[in-house]
């Protein structure tokens, strides 16, 4: 493990009755960096991303996180769950600080943060707004800057733009990678959309089913800002085949 | 909501009065039907202000009985759906018990209730309050026990405990429901009020003033007070349906009211 390492995974598995979602894991993952992970349903990203968040306990191994051991402890990244889940009761900014509510107070500088992200990232005119006035991408965006706000390093994102429609997903894309520069957080991201991974990332883990683990981790050397024409460039296509190798071998088998 | 709309919501219910007493006013004049077995409306109503000297301060008990029930119920009630969804043994015991409560005829409550509290405001209002508590319960109780379980798993994430968990997250997803039991709960509250009335009341009260009217032939008498009565019904539902409205502002706008905001406009016309 180096110095730039933020997350450290040794030998965590976990089972379900007789499913073995996770098999025994090792995984480090760096700082600031972008890492996708792609898989069929059902082969386990999910239950990584519980394991991380604390919301499970792995039957085995280690999850370090900055150095500390995390296993057990709940609390210590922003996970974005499959469902955005703003609540319905309280506006943008309230939703937005709905972390802070949740631990406490809502202290002014939580609000200022939030407001301050809200402005910047597109958000700012719905402040006041109540989530069921808001467009399916602009939900999304709530959640993630709620996800923000809380001030993790590491973002694990669960399938943030699984329901948006192809433009709206690009846009939010775009939109999320501005947020991640800024912000110089760490980010995994899952999804089951080859291009949005390759396009995302630095990095690519691919997974597979039965038992759930790692069958490939390739870089993305791709230059950034990434922009349409990186959708085709050679390189991109490149990598996107050999991810596609990968997820069609595991599922031909 | 749209100006036609709102029109439509305030004069609609009106329109439907005024047609009501119409063809009561009609029926009795054109049906040649005596006095004594129903009035004209407007009889009614001057049998009401006529006799209002007698009629105001039995009409303020009946408000206290039904208003001091109602909120003992509600609190009662909101409370025990809470420790029902919160505490699962309490389910086993308790709701059997709540059943049972609701399975007595109110009217054979009072008896007992005289004996325990005597004649004054007591066995009303705690008849009004075991009425209004049973919606109340039943609702909250369903609300906790339907929130979103992701919501719940949000609040794991995010590390928060459980009773930050149940003030921030469970409770307001449970308002809805919290006041549709309300709202059922407002339409029993008077009924409850007038039963206590008849079954435990030894002095003067709305309910034995309709009685006696009614021993006289006051067919007036006996259809004003319950114009009374209704009245005291309809206000006190409307201003739950009132706290509602204001409660919940999620539900019908699409930003906070300028009150409630924690963010100031930033839009440059604002
Ligand atoms: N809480 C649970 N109890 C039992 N089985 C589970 C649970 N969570 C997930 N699983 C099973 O574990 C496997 C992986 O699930 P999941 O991590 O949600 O997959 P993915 O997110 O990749 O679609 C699936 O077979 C699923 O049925
Ligand atoms: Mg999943």
């Amino acid at each position: 493990m180096n110095n730039s390492t933020l997350l450290d995974l040794r030998g965590v598995s976990k089972t379900f009755g007789t499913t073995t979602a996770l098999s025994p894991m090792d995984l480090e993952i760096e700082r600031g960096s972008f890492v996708s992970i792609v898989g069929p349903s059902g082969c386990g990203k999910s239950t990584l991303f519980n394991v991380l968040s604390g919301l499970l306990r792995p039957d085995d191994g280690t999850i370090t996180l900055e150095g500390n051991n995390v296993i057990g402890a709940t609390g210590h990244v922003g996970y974005m769950l499959q469902k955005d889940l703003l609540v319905p009761w309280r506006t943008v900014l309230g939703n937005i600080t709905l972390g802070a509510r949740l631990k406490g107070k809502v202290t002014p500088e939580n609000r200022e943060l939030a407001t301050g992200f809200a402005e910047k990232y597109g958000l700012g005119e719905f402040l006041n707004h109540y989530p069921s006035a808001l467009s399916g991408g602009m939900r999304q965006r709530v959640a993630l800057m709620r996800t923000l706000a809380t001030n993790h390093q590491l973002l694990l994102l669960d399938e943030p733009f699984g329901a948006l429609d192809a433009q709206t997903r690009f846009e939010m894309q775009q939109w999320l990678l501005q947020v991640w520069r800024d912000t110089e957080r760490t980010v995994l991201f899952i999804t089951h959309d080859v291009d949005e991974a390759v396009f995302l990332s630095d990095r690519v883990l691919v997974m597979s089913p039965r038992p759930g683990r790692v069958v490939d981790d390739l870089r993305v050397d791709l230059p950034r800002p990434r922009t349409l024409d990186t959708l085709v460039s050679p390189a991109f296509t490149e990598l996107k085949a050999r991810v596609l190798h990968q997820l069609h071998r595991e599922r031909a088998v | 909501m749209t100006k036609k709309k709102l029109l439509v919501n305030i004069f609609g219910p009106i329109l439907s009065v005024v047609v009501l007493i119409s063809i009561w006013q009609s029926i009795v004049v054109w049906g040649h039907i005596a006095s004594y077995i129903a009035p004209k409306p407007l009889d009614a109503v001057r049998s009401v202000t006529s006799n209002w000297s007698t009629l105001a301060p039995l009409t303020w008990w009946t408000i206290k009985e039904t208003v001091y029930g109602y909120l003992a119920g509600a609190l009662l009630g909101a409370f025990l759906g809470v420790i029902l969804s919160k505490i699962p043994l309490m389910q086993r015991v308790l709701y059997p018990l709540l059943i049972l409560t609701q399975a007595i005829p109110i009217i054979a409550l009072a008896p007992p209730l005289v004996m325990i509290l005597g004649f004054g405001v007591m066995p009303k209002v705690v008849i009004v309050a075991w009425i209004v508590f049973f919606p109340v319960t039943v609702s909250v109780l369903d609300g906790l026990n339907h929130v979103d379980k992701d919501l719940l798993t949000l609040a794991k994430v995010f590390g928060a405990n459980p009773l930050r968990r149940f003030v921030v997250l469970e409770m307001p997803a449970a308002v809805t429901q919290l006041f549709s039991g309300l709202k059922i709960g407002a339409t029993y509250a008077v009924t409850g009020a007038i039963i206590g009335e008849l079954a435990a009341s030894s002095g003067s009260s709305l309910a034995l003033y309709q009685r006696s009217a009614s021993g006289a032939l006051d067919a007036a008498g006996v259809y004003g007070t319950t114009l009374i009565m209704t009245a005291i019904g309809i206000v006190w539902f409307l201003l739950v349906v009132g706290v509602e409205f204001l409660a919940t502002p999620w539900q019908r706008r699409s930003t906070a009211r300028r009150w409630r905001r924690g963010a100031k406009p930033v839009l440059p016309n604002n």
